[in-house]
């Protein structure tokens, strides 16, 4: 039997148990009780026997016991005399009143039940602990739940390098920085130092600051450069971080060391030699100083050093911008305008899945109005809506 | 499956309650048996299913099913399995369930209990109740539904509050529910009677166990509040008069006086209006406080999301249940009949004293909370209203209250003689005087607050241990007579001079720690030290930890005695949650006798050091502590087997319908 048949019979299942406890009083002849005076008696016959034994204990003197023996005596008459008048009251067995509302009783259950539980609920989606997810075949899962499987296979072997190795990159390329960084470093104190490494580290650690080169990252960029002397790339980022910094003197310098060193036919010479003239007018004044501009998207430098990288580097370096986009989102989630860039990377890096699933966190935070902006720029980009979208029910 | 049937459940279990709602209030009108006997299968089904819903969701939260959108924003699946569990109402969802759930709970157990109730009373409270239910079922269902899914499932949560995740999260919500959600019932009772026109001694003596029942329960989750405020928080205070602990307080004044309204009630006939008006103000105020804390008109720990709607939702239901129970109030109380006389000095007249006091306390609390939140909401002016407003007006209150409690079970009922009350309690006042005397010389002059509040403190100890002593009659017959009496006393007994004397070591901790306390804050370097009341604190080192879902920066300190040798370590941290990117503080706390020395991690130094506060917190345990014999003093009463009547015994009404 599949999953929403055995809910809706349980449902059914309840709903008629439920009815049935309820409707048995109703159809049911009930014993006529006391009448409700005769519960009063009950009281008071009890507080006469408890000032008794009260008096006895000697916690109360003769003369108060003696009044307030009167005083609950009169109660106890008063209400004796009510119960003689009850007595004549009738109950009513039969009543047309009864029998309608029992008929509405039967009908207002399963009515209010089921007519609020199909707007609400959703009897279709199984239950899904974690732990089942991530016992389903490999190629059932989501990207997502294959991380989760790793991180749980490495939370029980941390000292399985190769798994580092793999994570490393994925959780710098999904936005998670912070897991990145412990990724390369574990991966680099059991798999050794390696340029490749130390540079993922520094990029790890850049997006986590929101693409700002700190002095740590810039050490570990220097590091990879000592580790290979040829890579151009760990130098970008330290011309960046000098940049960001205010260092242009340095920066202009390096470039201009690396135009010299390197051959005439390399791919990054124009951008480069472009980058190197702006900068010289920005020393001398003539143009506006880019290192206290607010970024909003990659600065100069960085466009720059992508265009002049091999279309791998390039896309590693504009993975690394989207990673610390996503990063800056999860923390200042009310940013319509940051998640339609997110969403449009992700297309355009030809990453729909990340792209629908970014939709969807967008969805969460997001009020109604944004969303409905956000849908238009998902309709446009030809995304669409189900199934993968999560809604909220 | 699991989680959708608990979605289920709850939906079914608001038809039923509507159910529950109309048919035995009508049945009671109509004097229909079959219609008022709906109302005790209703009342233990819907308990089931909520009770069943609250299984799912927890389930839920165990599992980690992050496709349940309350798990998601909530759990974690790194998460330690207690707080799994306690999760499940660490958010507003939740939270609410568990409203519910007690509040159905205590329905069923009216149901259960219930034979000595007349038909007609239980059926009118059950439905009652039934209202309240439908009404934040209702709620739950259109504003929080905990069961709202999320597809595709993300992987991984956003994880608890990080101060939430505390053992003080398993006790102290569903303690503080118990008895807010506690009071429903007596609120019930008052509406039923006041539908039903017979409010009489025998009313008081069925509502009061449920008054004591949630009057312990809402005792020990204040006392529980307030001490996980003091060692979470890091900041070393026990009460802050937040306006979230305010919401929590003002029941519990206008509950303490309910309770001792309905001794009156049910001796004497007496302070009808007074009870009843009680009954329905303590859980109006329990009501207040479940809306000032859920919609958003307060930012504070326990406001889990902010949202128009749900405050509208809620002030909605406030109006309805608060208006219409005091306009029944109203409609009704002319037609009270006078109960019985008394004199301006007897028990009765203590307890009116009470009551007034109580009840103003209460107000002048009320006005303190709402004042700055009206003021902000017409004005738009910010002002709050702390500390130095409750002290000038809620401590005047007390003290002559305070002072008077020994009086009240000493009273004789009807007329009290005050001058041989005095007498009797000659011993207390002189053993006061003189602790007064001795603080006064201990501090040479300087702690004249001190020495007053502390030799109030001992007056109310004694004077509650005084009470006992006469009644066994110590000292007047033998021994052997005198302890046949103290152990054929009724429990009740007990239940007052314990609680009455816990009122006096909660005032002694009070006091103590308000004027005797210590604090240093200084830059510690390892091997630094500093004195703390009669002992020595020596930081020693820090220490990196990281533990499942957090990483936790350590201080190891040593405690000295005034000799110099060790007594025991200290650890005191301050946790980082990188889900949440959340700091939290956990306090380094030792105790010595009933006295504490607390340390607190601040942020590290420039030159290596760290920023540490030390407070010597003389006594403090005593506030709670007392607050904890006060709930003893609560459960001694409740077991006393006077609480327990008989219904109207089968052979005797044969008997009366044969004769008939």
């Amino acid at each position: 039997m599949s999953q929403p048949m055995v809910f809706w019979i349980s449902a059914a299942i309840l709903t008629v148990g439920a009815t049935l406890l309820v409707l048995l009083p109703l159809t049911r002849r009930v014993k006529p009780s006391a009448s409700d005076s005769q519960y009063d008696v009950e009281v008071y016959r009890d507080q006469l026997l408890e000032l008794d034994a009260d008096e006895q204990r000697g916690l109360i003197d003769h003369v108060s016991s003696e009044q307030a023996r009167a005083e609950i005596g009169r109660r106890l008459l008063k209400s004796a005399k009510a119960v003689e008048v009850d007595r004549t009251s009738i109950r009513p067995q039969k009543s047309a009143l009864r029998e309608w509302l029992t008929l509405a009783t039967v009908i207002a259950i399963p009515l209010i039940s089921w007519g609020i539980y199909t707007k609400t609920g959703s009897p279709d989606l199984p239950a899904q602990p974690l732990a089942e997810r991530l016992s389903r075949p490999p190629d059932q899962s989501t990207p997502a739940e294959l991380i989760a499987r790793a991180e749980a296979h490495l939370t029980l072997n941390p000292d399985d390098g190769q798994g580092w190795e793999v994570l490393a990159p994925i959780y710098l390329r999904i936005g998670r920085p912070a897991d990145a960084i412990t990724a390369f470093q574990n991966a680099i104190r059991l798999n050794g130092d390696t340029a490749t490494r130390q540079l993922g580290l520094g990029q790890a650690m850049t997006a986590a600051a929101d693409g700002k080169v700190t002095p740590e990252a810039e050490a570990v960029f220097k590091h990879a450069l000592e580790l290979d002397p040829k890579d151009m790339r760990p130098q970008f980022f330290i011309i960046d971080g000098w940049m960001q910094q205010g260092r242009l003197t340095e920066a202009r310098d390096l470039i201009r060391k690396l135009l010299v060193e390197a051959p005439a036919d390399v791919p990054w010479r124009d951008q480069a030699q472009a980058a190197l003239t702006r900068l010289d007018q920005e020393i001398s004044g003539d143009a506006p100083d880019v290192s206290n501009v607010e970024k909003t998207g990659p600065d100069a430098s960085q466009v720059e050093a992508a265009a002049g990288m091999s279309s791998q580097d390039r896309a590693e370096m504009i993975e690394t911008m989207v990673a610390g986009l996503a990063e800056k989102l999860k923390q200042s989630p009310d940013d319509v305008e940051g998640w339609e860039r997110l969403v449009r990377s992700y297309v355009v890096l030809n990453r729909p899945n990340d792209a629908i699933e970014a939709l969807g966190r967008a969805k969460l935070v997001l009020s109604a109005d944004k969303v409905a902006q956000l849908d238009a720029v998902a309709k446009d980009l030809g995304l669409e809506d189900e199934p993968g979208t999560p809604e909220k029910n | 499956m699991t989680v959708e049937l608990g979605h289920f459940a709850l939906v079914l279990a608001l038809a039923l309650s509507i159910v529950q709602a109309v048919l035995p209030v009508l049945g009671a009108r109509r004097n229909d048996e079959r219609m008022m006997a709906v109302a005790v299968p209703a009342a233990f089904t819907v308990f089931a299913l909520i009770a069943l819903s609250f299984v799912a969701l927890t389930t839920a939260y165990v599992l980690s099913d992050f496709s349940v959108q309350n798990v998601f924003e909530n759990s974690h699946s790194q998460k330690p399995l207690l707080y799994k569990f306690t999760g499940v109402w660490g958010n507003h969802e939740g939270s609410m369930l568990l409203w519910v759930l007690i509040l159905s709970f205590f329905s069923a157990l009216v149901a259960f209990f219930g034979n000595n109730l007349p038909p007609a009373l239980k059926a009118n409270v059950l439905g009652v109740q039934a209202w309240i239910g439908s009404a934040f079922l209702l709620f739950i269902v259109a504003t929080s539904n905990p069961f709202t899914r999320i597809n595709p499932a993300p992987i991984e949560g956003q994880d608890l509050n990080p101060i939430l995740q505390d053992i003080g999260l398993a006790i102290h919500p569903p303690m503080l529910y118990l008895g807010y959600v506690g009071f429903s019932v007596c609120f019930s009772f008052a509406v039923a009677a006041l539908i039903d026109g017979r409010i009489d001694a025998a009313w008081a003596r069925w509502v009061r166990p449920w008054a004591l029942t949630a009057w312990l329960f809402l005792t020990g989750g204040i006392a529980m509040g307030s001490y996980w405020a003091y060692y979470e928080l890091g900041w070393g205070g026990w009460w802050f008069w937040d306006p979230v602990e305010n919401a929590s307080f003002m029941p519990w004044l206008a509950g303490t006086a309910l309770l001792h309204s309905a001794l009156v009630m049910e001796k004497r006939s007496a302070l009808k209006i007074w009870t009843i008006l009680l009954a329905i103000l303590t859980f109006s105020l329990s009501l207040l406080g479940t809306f000032l804390v859920r919609s958003g008109v307060l930012t504070s720990v326990h406001t889990f999301a902010t949202d128009p709607g749900r405050g509208l939702f809620i002030l909605a239901i406030l109006v309805l249940f608060i208006g219409g129970s005091l306009a029944l109030f109203a409609w009704r109380a002319q037609t009270l009949e006078p109960g019985g006389l008394f004199q301006p000095i007897s028990r009765e007249g203590a307890l009116v004293f009470n009551n007034l006091f109580l009840t103003t306390a209460a107000a002048t609390v009320l006005i303190g909370t709402l004042y700055p939140l009206l003021l902000e909401s017409l004005t738009g002016e910010k002002i709050s209203v702390g500390a130095p407003f409750f002290n000038l007006t809620f401590g005047p209150l007390m003290l002559p209250l305070l002072a008077a409690v020994p009086f009240g079970p000493l009273l004789a009922w009807k007329r009290g003689d005050i001058l041989a009350v005095a007498q009797r309690l000659m011993a207390a006042f002189f053993i006061a005087l003189i602790a007064v005397g001795l603080v006064l010389y201990q501090t040479s002059a300087s702690g004249v607050l001190a020495a007053f509040g502390i030799g109030l403190a001992v007056w109310l100890m004694l004077g509650a241990i005084t009470d006992l002593v006469l009644k066994t009659g110590f000292g007047k017959t033998s021994a052997s007579t005198a302890f046949q009496r103290l152990v054929g006393l009724p429990r009740s007994v007990f239940g007052t001079t314990l609680a009455h004397f816990a009122l006096g070591v909660t005032l002694l901790g009070i006091v103590a720690v308000s004027t005797f306390a210590t604090e240093s804050v200084l830059v510690m370097k390892p091997g630094d030290t500093i004195a703390a009341g009669g002992y020595t604190l020596r930081f020693d080192r820090t220490e990196s930890v990281k533990s499942s879902n957090y990483t936790e920066d350590q201080g190891h300190f040593t405690v000295l005695n005034s000799s110099g040798t060790e007594v025991t370590v200290l650890l005191s941290s301050k946790r980082f949650f990188p889900v949440r990117k959340m700091q939290t503080t956990e306090a380094g706390i030792k105790t010595f006798w009933f006295s504490q020395l607390y340390v607190s991690l601040g942020d590290a130094a420039k030159d290596g050091g760290v920023v540490v506060r030390v407070w010597w917190k003389p006594l403090v345990t005593l506030i709670w502590l007392g607050g904890v014999a006060m709930m003893g003093g609560g459960c001694l009463s409740l077991f006393d087997r006077r609480l327990r009547i008989g219904a109207p015994a089968k052979a005797k009404l044969s008997k009366a319908r044969a004769t008939a």
